[in-house]
């Protein structure tokens, strides 16, 4: 039986590199996706992702398993898109429940794309900030709604609100409606 | 119609993107250094303690050389003193306190002249060699001079303590003591006792020769030393 992630952090704070290592190799892909999806520049997805990982690196005398690690990590990672969003003038919520009007949501890029794959990518990127990023922490981090509410700091209403619109506009994509 | 099981399918068939090999290196490798570099602080010291380690070897082998240096000063006289310890007199010196010798010292030395008590401390002095602080061979009793009636005074009243004192100030004075002489090899100190002799001093040459026989109580004197140092 693996051990779980919490077990792996405290013993990499207890000076275990390879519980890191484990630790590192089930998670890096879900974060890196989640971010690089959230803001679209691969250059700095990768700056985030690193920042990220420091993070915990640098937390690892102090992490105490209140919370499921991934629900710690995705924090870590909200957190500085957040902060990324902030110094460009932007905001997560402020597209909360509202389209965004993005090139990929172009009508006639979806026409040209017969794959449902290929819409369901750019139904994705359509998605208002705050929608996809409850999808992508439902689907990379595997949060439950109430660890959506917990990381990004909104209710668990407005947590599951945002996953049911995200899931409706990715089927009504891949169904071509 | 899809499920949400279907979206996550689907979502999951997407490209999977992962992060640059140089960046998951750079990761792990900034992983490792923070847990290492914690249990082996000895192994590479930093900053400020970089020099810690050089002064703390320097500090063992001063310390490791003293020690020898120490010891090896010590080995000659351990020998005096042991070699006759199967001798019957012995005892009498191991309890200075116990026997009315040391009063009888102290009153003999009351009654004596300033001059002489510095030729004669009292028996405590003779204690504890081992604690006198390492002086050089005692002069012969040439020129004398008078320590401080201070320094006497407090010999008297505090025994142990003040006589180091006194011991050093005499040492540094270069005024020859009991304790100087047992410092001496029983040669040097029988030398130092036919000197006075010559001198005409022969109270201090018979105190130092009494003092000597307590010390060295199974050393046979040689014949032509012993004509030298006896009352004649």
């Amino acid at each position: 039986m693996e051990a779980p992630d919490e077990e792996l952090m405290l013993a990499y704070g207890g000076g275990d590199a390879g519980a890191f290592e484990t630790l590192y190799g089930r998670h890096r892909g879900g974060l890196f996706r989640f971010i690089l999806r959230a803001v679209k520049d691969r250059g700095v997805a990768e700056e985030l992702f690193q920042e990220a990982w420091v993070r915990v690196i640098e937390a690892r005398s102090r992490y105490a398993p209140k919370a499921r690690f991934s629900t710690w990590l995705y924090t870590i990672a909200h957190n500085l898109l957040v902060d990324h969003w902030r110094k460009k003038g932007l905001s997560l919520v402020s597209l909360d429940g509202e389209d965004a009007a993005s090139e990929s949501a172009n009508p006639a890029r979806h026409a040209e794309s017969r794959e449902a794959l290929a819409r369901l990518l750019h139904a994705l990127e359509a998605l208002p900030a705050a929608q996809r990023e409850a999808f992508l922490l439902h689907e990379e981090g595997g949060l439950s709604v109430a660890e959506i509410a917990a990381v990004t700091g909104a209710g668990e209403e407005a947590a599951k609100s945002r996953l049911r619109y995200a899931m409706a506009k990715l089927k009504a994509a891949v169904d071509g409606n | 119609m899809t499920d949400d099981g279907d979206i996550s399918r689907r979502y999951r068939e997407l490209a999977r993107e992962e992060p640059p090999r140089h960046l998951d290196d750079a990761i792990r490798a900034a992983a490792r250094r923070a847990v290492g570099t914690r249990p082996a602080p000895l192994v590479v010291p930093t900053g400020r303690q970089r020099w810690y380690f050089p002064l703390a070897a320097a500090a063992v082998i001063v310390l490791a050389v003293a020690v020898t240096l120490h010891v090896e000063r010590e080995q000659p006289e351990e020998e005096i003193v042991t070699a006759p310890a199967a001798t019957p007199e012995k005892p009498k010196l191991e309890q200075p306190g116990s026997a009315p010798q040391p009063e009888r010292r102290r009153k003999t030395e009351s009654a004596d002249s300033r001059e002489s008590r510095n030729a004669a401390p009292p028996a405590e002095l003779q204690k504890a060699p081992e604690a006198v602080p390492t002086l050089p061979p005692a002069p012969p009793p040439v020129a004398r001079q008078e320590p401080p009636p201070v320094a006497g005074a407090a010999a008297r009243a505090a025994p142990e303590a003040s006589a180091q004192l006194r011991r050093f100030d005499e040492g540094v004075r270069g005024v020859p003591s009991l304790s100087a002489s047992a410092l001496q090899s029983p040669e040097q100190w029988l030398q130092g006792i036919a000197d006075l002799r010559k001198q005409g001093r022969h109270d201090e040459a018979d105190r130092s020769l009494a003092e000597f026989r307590k010390r060295h109580p199974g050393y046979q004197i040689p014949e032509p030393m012993r004509e030298k140092v006896e009352k004649r």
